[in-house]
């Protein structure tokens, strides 16, 4: 019972190192065996998921502090040490992205072929690292992580993505983030020379002046738009998306999104509450004028992957609006919104990828009415559809309404103007939905139609449960938060 | 038994007269052997000798009895503290790694002659010298010894048009700089009559601004700032930082690649220790004379080295330019003036000389196969076939070149990071942002190499040859020692820092 324990306290540490040990064994399996290699990936990512569903097992919702905490002594010298810990704003977002690295590893099961080993472990790298982000308690070490993941995630997109802008693509992702993130870095540094730490539970403690604390916010935020991605800079995203191989684009949007948003949550509004305030106009403005530009831009798009694209600015944008709502209903509706964000986006990235499996193609115009000859698929598709539109019923809709219900306490016309967006939300999916599961087959183009075989039911149940039940009863999702969200903007000082 | 060892060291440089002595005898050892009626090329003698000797020079120096002050010999010229220490023990170890690694490269070029050996030889004393200089002649001494045997070895390819020109640039240019530093040296001697930095050091920390504020500070320092700046113009010179850049690019392209690589990875480290003598102890003093010079010469650097290699298609001069721009990194953090500065500096100095080495080695070690093997200078496209070649070698060359881009959780991140510390830590604001917006730009060329080896399938390409049997043990040892020093960076904070006490000691 005690060894049992011990195990729990450290489970953060456990969670972090079965990655790498799993992608070491792969460093040591040969390269013709792709059959072992695929097992010993599945292995890996399932047990690491398994331990993840232990970290909500054993949460006490009772306390908003942080729990699970563990603290490695690394660099004394400079006062930088490994601390981790989670609380129940980033408790969903590791189970999320334990989740779907091992959806994306079954994803990929038959359709990487060269390379198989250097993939694998990229992907185990990567959810090492992001496992990093999300639990890590100190700024230095998280700014670390965030910059880490864009290493294996440029070489998934440049290695195995598709053909044709794939180059172009990967510079987009790489230099944009690296661009927004290298003045959170400046920022941090300032931090570290005035207060002598980069510890987050002292950070919390200590004040900056008004003047400080609005450069920083700034510099904090250059790095968390990009990564949302807020209007200006948003133009990597359809790039890296339609270029990434399909369980690229399932991390991209299920996970890498979600780091904007996780950084500003956990940095920007507790350490600046005052500047947080001051900027949220300007906030507003660029989330409120993405959700509709890029709705707009969704419906003209003529590739299956760029829509879906477009629809993930759009939802992140809207979660940037109820995350500066500063109260606890709009709080909580932004991160069950990219919780479920994460699983929609990331399921009909996946719907998308069984076609081009099949087909090798991404145009919309070569689909028709695939409701005829793969019905299985179409229903998982329609579900799907009417979540990313915010059909009642699925968590999607949990999350706007409660965004909506938030920022309407402090602002009624961006509410107004952010619900529009789900109008134009049902405008191109169900467009996009209508053009390719109903009308007639276009045999001109397509011949042989396949349905869903066994894999690809299981990956996509997970994710179908999932939003289901965020839909139906979210209590299960949004009372760990509780605690933790009230704290924060108790600490706010607003 | 103690007593002699006592007598010995006080005589001090013991370490270097055994190595121009060993020299000598290499010298006689290769003229009588080359002039034998069978004329044997002796050049893999000569080379394995010179690393005997650097071997033991380093056995030789580890026994000493050192401390923080130092101690000062032939009559206060030559001074024996941490600094000098840890410099030689660092020149020495990584020129033996390079002389290991340009064995087969001189073997492929045909420079058939050993004194080249001797010439590398002669200027790693060079090296030592100048590390441990306390005196401006001496140093100057030390400079010219290094810089004439690197003219030398620029200009060794008796047959490349280019190799000719690179050595007569260099040559010219670098004498020139010479003279302006010994002009600027005898303007200091016509000003204070002592040429001593001890002497300096004591002459001119009292106009350290606050801190005695009673004495009369009956000095000119006019005329002393213009012998700094001619100094400073000088030794930047040789350092290649922009705008005085100009002949690097050119010289280090044009010179066999066997001398590049001593000219880039241990040259800097030997004037940045004399730079940081000069200017961090002895004239600390008039630290607001000097000190907005470097940080407006250090971001230009940044942003020229930055800037210009985008547009670079061969592989040398890309690792030139970017080169310049870590410089440009190293003297923002020494223009700041502080404890930290000369420790950044110190930390930066090392992990750029190892990325460096294990960079060069690599470039070094690969060799295209072609029917005119001398012609080695790899284009960016070449590297296009290495995964298919050398895999582990794609592997080694990509984490490298992230750790040289500063990319996190590398080394690399963690010194250029303590750079930007120290400068913000100084109020430095604007060339933090400056210099970290061209790092973002730099980045794109290291990640352009990396999209050539991995993201394009190409069906025609250069091939390699296969390494020999000691090549991957270096590339490998360079590279691990280098790749998971991010485990514990600790080792580099403590180093540096007991090395910068020298400079606080008042």
């Amino acid at each position: 019972m005690l060894k049992f324990m011990v195990f729990i306290d450290n489970i953060l540490f456990i969670l972090l190192s079965i990655p790498l040990l799993g992608s070491l064994l792969l460093l040591f399996i040969p390269s013709w065996d792709k059959n072992l290699l695929k097992y010993v990936g599945l292995v890996t990512t399932s047990l690491t998921f398994i331990l993840s569903l232990f970290l909500w097992v054993f949460f006490d919702k009772s306390i908003g502090t942080f729990q699970f905490t563990g603290k490695l002594f690394w660099v004394p010298y400079l006062n930088l040490n490994f601390t981790v810990g989670i609380d129940g704003i980033s408790m969903f977002f590791i189970i999320l992205t334990t989740l779907l690295i091992f959806i994306c590893l079954l994803s990929s099961w038959n359709s990487v072929n060269h390379n198989l080993k250097e993939y694998l472990i990229a992907f185990l790298v990567m959810e090492f690292f992001l496992i990093g982000v999300f639990s890590i308690l100190d700024l230095l070490l998280f700014y670390v992580f965030f910059e880490s993941v864009l290493i294996p995630m440029y070489l998934i997109i440049g290695v195995w993505g598709s053909r044709e802008r794939k180059i172009r693509a990967g510079y987009f992702f790489f230099l944009y983030t690296l661009l927004g993130s290298v003045l959170m870095l400046l920022g941090i540094i300032y931090i570290y020379s005035k207060t002598g730490t980069t510890d987050y539970e002292i950070l919390l403690t200590t004040l900056f002046s008004l003047k400080e604390q609005k450069l920083l916010w700034l510099a904090f935020f250059m790095s968390f738009a990009t990564k949302v991605p807020m209007m200006p800079a948003h133009i990597w995203l359809p790039e890296a998306h339609v270029e990434a191989p399909t369980a690229g684009s399932v991390i991209l949007a299920g996970v890498l999104l979600k780091l904007g948003t996780y950084g500003l949550i956990r940095f920007s509004l507790p350490l600046f509450p005052e500047a947080s305030f001051f900027f949220t106009p300007l906030v507003y403005t660029i989330a409120v004028i993405g959700i509709i530009y890029t709705s707009f831009t969704a419906i003209r798009q003529t590739d299956f992957k760029r829509i879906i694209a477009y629809t993930s600015v759009a939802h992140m944008n809207l979660v940037i609006v109820g995350m500066f709502s500063f109260n606890c209903i709009g709080v909580e509706g932004a991160l069950l919104q990219s919780l479920s964000h994460g699983f929609v986006a990331s399921s009909l990235f996946l719907i998308i990828g069984i076609v081009y499996e099949r087909h090798h193609t991404r145009m919309v115009k070569y689909y028709g009415g695939l409701a005829h000859v793969m019905p299985i698929y179409t229903i998982y598709f329609l579900f799907f559809t009417m979540a990313n539109i915010g059909l009642p019923g699925t968590g999607s809709f949990i999350g706007e309404f409660l965004i909506l219900t938030g920022s309407y306490y402090l602002n009624t016309t961006v509410t107004f103007f952010s619900a529009t967006g789900m109008v134009l939300g049902g405008c191109y999916s169900l467009w996009l939905f209508n053009r390719i599961s109903y009308g007639n087959l276009k045999t001109q183009y397509l011949t042989h139609f396949v349905d869903l075989n066994y894999r690809e039911f299981i990956i996509l149940f997970p994710l179908f449960l999932g939003t289901l039940i965020m839909g139906v009863y979210p209590s299960i999702f949004l009372e760990p938060m509780h605690m933790s969200v009230n704290l924060l903007l108790e600490n706010m000082n607003i | 038994m103690n007593n002699s060892l006592m007598i010995l060291k006080n005589i001090g440089l013991i370490s270097e007269m055994f190595f121009g002595m060993s020299l000598i005898y290499l010298i006689l050892f290769g003229s009588v052997l080359s002039t034998h009626k069978k004329y044997p090329i002796i050049q893999k003698t000569i080379l394995n000798l010179s690393i005997l000797v650097l071997f033991l020079y380093i056995l030789l120096n580890l026994n000493n009895n050192l401390s923080v002050t130092g101690n000062l010999l032939f009559n206060f010229t030559i001074i024996d503290d941490y600094l000098s220490f840890f410099s030689k023990i660092l020149i020495t170890s990584f020129c033996l790694i390079c002389l290991l690694v340009i064995k087969k490269y001189i073997k492929d070029q045909k420079v058939n002659q050993f004194e080249y050996l001797i010439i590398i030889m002669i200027s790693i004393l060079g090296f030592f010298l100048l590390c441990s200089s306390n005196d401006l002649i001496t140093a100057y001494l030390a400079i010219e010894l290094q810089s004439l045997a690197f003219y030398i070895m620029a200009a060794f390819k008796k047959d490349s048009f280019f190799s000719v020109e690179a050595g007569l640039k260099y040559f010219i240019l670098g004498s020139f700089s010479s003279a302006l530093l010994l002009f600027g040296f005898s303007l200091i001697y016509g000003l204070t009559g002592t040429l001593n930095l001890t002497d300096l050091k004591d002459l001119f920390f009292f106009l350290y601004p606050g801190i005695d504020f009673t004495t009369d500070t009956s000095f000119n320092t006019e005329l002393l700032q213009i012998a700094l700046f001619f100094i400073l113009t000088s030794l930047l010179f040789k350092l290649s930082v922009a705008p005085l850049h100009i002949w690097s690019p050119d010289v280090y392209e044009n010179s066999p690649t066997s001398s590049t690589i001593f000219f880039a990875v241990i040259s800097k480290l030997s004037i940045l220790v004399f730079i940081s003598r000069i200017f961090q102890f002895s004239f600390h003093g008039l630290i607001y004379n000097w000190r907005y010079f470097v940080l407006l010469v250090a971001v230009l650097s940044v942003i020229v080295g930055s800037f210009t290699a985008i547009s670079q298609k061969k592989l040398k001069s890309l690792l030139t330019y970017s080169s310049i721009s870590h410089i440009g990194y190293i003297l923002i953090s020494f223009s700041a003036g502080t404890f930290e500065g000369i420790q950044n500096l110190l930390a930066y100095l090392f992990i750029y000389m190892l990325a460096g080495l294990c960079v060069w080695s690599i470039f070094l070690v690969l060799r295209l196969k072609k029917f005119y093997l001398k012609k080695q200078n790899k284009d960016l496209t070449d590297m296009s076939l290495l995964i298919k070649m050398n895999s582990a070698l794609a592997i080694c060359f990509t984490i490298v070149l992230f750790s040289i881009a500063g990319f996190p959780p590398l080394v690399g991140f963690f010194t250029k990071m303590n750079i930007f510390l120290t400068s913000m830590e100084s109020s430095m604001y604007f060339a933090a942002i400056a210099a970290i917006l061209a790092s973002v730009v730099s980045t794109f060329y290291y990640i352009r190499v990396i999209k050539i080896l991995y993201f394009e399938e190409v069906i025609v390409g250069n091939l390699y040859y296969p390494l020999s049997y000691i090549e991957p043990f270096i590339v490998t040892s360079t590279f691990f020692c280098f790749m998971f020093f991010f485990i514990d960076p600790t080792y580099l904070y403590i180093i540096s820092y007991k090395i910068g006490l020298l400079f606080y000691f008042f």
